[in-house]
């Protein structure tokens, strides 16, 4: 095996990272190999600093200030050890937002359904348009004169289509023929 | 792990003694991550912040130190990436440090803080990933076990993190000793 291959485990072996077995191989290597044996006392003493890093101390002052900082920012009145409540309100708008959008307003199709049926004769035998209007519920408000004169046409057939949307009325406005026609 | 139980009310006497016990390390942590005393103590902060808000939460049966080093390296992570700060050398902690205890030798202990502040040089060097790594299992002494858990990888990545960081610093410190 070259050297090459063996940095990878001389790195590993440098910090105590290997198994038993692979301790042996590598230090069977580094005892006949002194490039390897100088990268691998590099790598020691790299270790070594490092860990000194750890022991560093750090300045009284600086650590004071984050103690500070930190107790202050806790001490607030307003600090909220929970976190935040912005984004819950946030969500909760959402969700009120989307359901009023897709809400449907009228369980089915609510636009009216009208359907004259010719022949279906009113008692005073003005002929009157039947309405249906499926599914919602409706009201027929019929207006007419009952006694227009003769050989008048009599006024405008009003028909009024009332559906459970109250922003939806249809008016109809038939024309009457003069009686007599 | 008792004395964690009793703490485990979220109340600020609690907190105030577990920052006390901690706040040297997280700073220390951070620092070493952060290569700037400002941010650093920015992420101690914040560090902090979140253990007051957890600390009716937190798993006493696994202690808190996990779970502090995991936050750490998280939130120096989201500073580094939200500041973009270049791993500057004039932007070492030199003078944050503390006075060290007198020597017999000054000219060696001098040589070997002058080592120290090329590894530590080095170590602003590496990639984010690689660095926390080695500042967990290195210079903290983790186990590669614990620092995979706390970075949230395997242990086969944490382990082929450090071995490439490891060489990598031996290359940084061989130059910039050399550029001396």
């Amino acid at each position: 095996m070259s050297c090459s291959k063996f940095e990878t485990d001389i790195a590993l072996y440098a910090g105590g990272d290997l198994t038993a077995g692979q301790i042996a191989r590598v230090e069977s290597h580094l005892a006949e190999c002194a490039q390897c044996r100088a990268l691998a006392e590099e790598l020691r003493a790299g270790q070594a600093l490092l860990g000194e890093l750890r022991d560093e101390p750090l300045e009284d002052a600086m650590v004071a200030q984050v103690r500070r900082r930190a107790l202050a920012e806790v001490g607030r009145a307003d600090f909220n050890p929970r976190g935040s409540l912005a984004p819950l309100l946030a969500l909760a708008a959402a969700i009120l937002l989307a359901v009023v959008l897709l809400w449907p307003r009228h369980p089915a199709n609510h636009a009216p359904v009208a359907r004259m049926e010719p022949g279906v004769a009113l008692p005073d035998a003005t002929p009157v348009p039947r309405v249906n209007i499926t599914p919602a519920r409706h009201r027929i408000v019929r207006r007419h004169r009952r006694s227009a004169p003769a050989a008048q046409p009599g006024p405008p057939l009003l028909v009024q289509f009332v559906t459970d949307d109250p922003n939806v009325v249809i008016y109809w406005l038939i024309d009457r023929k003069p009686e007599g026609d | 792990m008792m004395a964690w139980r009793r703490e485990n009310t979220g109340d600020m006497a609690a907190f105030e003694r577990i920052m006390s016990q901690c706040e040297r390390r997280v700073l220390g942590v951070a620092l070493r991550l952060l290569n700037n005393p400002q941010d650093a103590q920015d992420a101690a902060q914040e560090v902090f912040l979140r253990l007051y808000k957890h600390l009716g939460n937190l798993d006493e049966t696994r202690g808190y130190e996990p779970w502090l080093y995991r936050v750490t390296v998280n939130v120096c992570r989201d500073i580094a990436r939200v500041r973009r700060r270049s791993v500057g050398l004039e932007e070492m902690p030199e003078r944050r440090l503390g006075p060290v205890a007198p020597q017999p030798d000054a000219y060696q202990d001098a040589e070997r803080a002058q080592q120290r502040e090329i590894v530590r040089r080095a170590l602003s060097c590496l990639g984010e990933k690689e660095r926390a790594a080695l500042v967990l299992r290195d210079v903290e002494g983790l186990s590669t076990r614990e620092v995979a858990a706390i970075l949230g990888s395997s242990e086969n990545t944490v382990r082929s993190q450090i071995c490439s960081a490891r060489l990598k610093l031996r290359d940084f410190t061989g130059r910039l000793l050399r550029r001396r």
